[in-house]
């Protein structure tokens, strides 16, 4: 088998990449449901919109069967990726549960109303990856942790102004290991930039003009539930300070390149809608 | 470049990467109560910028809320 291959190459930076993460992860990001979250003081008296919040986040992160096996499907093949993914399960796994069991600790929902949700969701609906290659989901995967990191730091002090410790660390923790894994996906989009800088960019280009949130089509009245969840919303601003202009810094991409890439992603998508309706013809 | 062009070149441009009709703006209109998204404000900005041939700061993006406020910025860039 052919060593030197643009694609050794890659896999020998992404295991890197990898090895450097999980390090990182063993050593300093750990945490234990039952060790580290202090259950005692969760606030019975907090408003029904903290815990529908709550409610809504666990929900969203229910659907880790269809992440992980999705996920994993399309990196399979490339081993940093693949193991990345099996970690990343592991991590979201512990943010359903530690959800969960706040909502039924905290008395805002008894075992029933949790099992009642699981079996509602999990049998309703699906989730679908909403891209098809490893590169185009790795871009994906950047953009929404980082905006899933920064929902969950606005309601870590959310919680907090509502006097719930515990819940406020498990967004502390949510938090952080969302944080770490954008960072991941962020790394792995510089070493795919630097072998094929043009081809990454049409991808990232893609994926932000087609982006949105998992929940969106997951939840069923997550319209409903946003009005009431305010602040956990990325706005405009928000979107661009902490979200665009910081991750593509960090790839070292300047916005007119971007633009540029937006500009043939819009062309290459207008031409396949049109050759689409020809085909029809 | 005046006023009124700028705006007329903001209308152009936004028409053009939102594939839609933004017939009745002023300087006030909230661009987000124009339903412009993110990824489409930056498109505007970096179209804008690209035909002035001027670059307004990142860090001024952020301070942009009515289509009056990315004029300022251009008129303050063309004025430099």
């Amino acid at each position: 088998m052919p060593r030197n291959t643009p694609r050794r190459r890659i896999e020998e930076q992404l295991y890197a990449t990898y090895m450097e993460f999980f390090e990182r992860a063993e050593r300093e990001r750990r945490w234990s449901v039952f060790d580290d979250i202090p259950w005692d003081e969760a606030n019975p008296e907090a408003s029904d919109d903290l815990a529908l919040c709550a409610e809504t986040f666990a929900s969203v992160e229910m659907f880790l069967p269809d992440y992980t096996a999705g996920g994993l499907n399309v990196v399979r093949d490339y081993f940093g990726r693949a193991w990345f993914q099996a970690n990343w399960g592991y991590e979201e796994s512990k943010h359903s549960l530690a959800l969960g069991e706040w909502l039924v600790r905290s008395g805002k929902r008894s075992k029933d109303d949790w099992f009642d949700l699981q079996e509602n969701l999990l049998q309703a609906r699906q989730w679908k990856p909403p891209f098809t290659t490893a590169r185009q989901m790795t871009a994906y995967g950047m953009v929404q942790e980082q905006a899933t990191f920064l929902i969950y730091v606005k309601h870590r002090e959310r919680a907090r102004n509502e006097n719930d410790a515990c819940l406020s660390k498990i967004y502390d923790y949510v938090a952080r290991d969302e944080r770490a894994h954008s960072k991941f996906y962020q790394d792995v989009m510089k070493v795919l930039l630097a072998e094929d800088r043009e081809g990454t960019l049409t991808d990232i280009a893609h994926v932000l003009a087609n982006f949105k949130m998992p929940g969106v089509d997951l939840v069923p009245d997550y319209d409903d539930r946003i009005l009431k969840m305010r602040d956990a919303g990325i706005d405009r601003n928000v979107f661009i300070r902490k979200i665009y202009l910081p991750v593509l810094k960090y790839l070292g991409v300047s916005r007119h390149e971007m633009l540029a890439a937006q500009r043939k992603a819009i062309e290459a998508q207008q031409k396949a809608t049109e050759d689409a309706t020809h085909a029809a013809e | 470049m005046s006023d009124k062009d700028l705006l007329q070149m903001f209308k152009v441009v936004a028409e053009r990467v939102d594939k839609k009709s933004f017939a009745d703006i002023t300087r006030d209109s909230v661009i987000t109560d124009l339903g412009v998204d993110s990824l489409s404000m930056m498109q505007i900005v970096g179209e804008m910028e690209t035909e002035l041939d001027l670059q307004i700061p990142d860090e001024d993006l952020v301070e942009i809320v009515t289509v009056g406020d990315l004029c300022s910025k251009i008129e303050s860039r063309l004025g430099a």
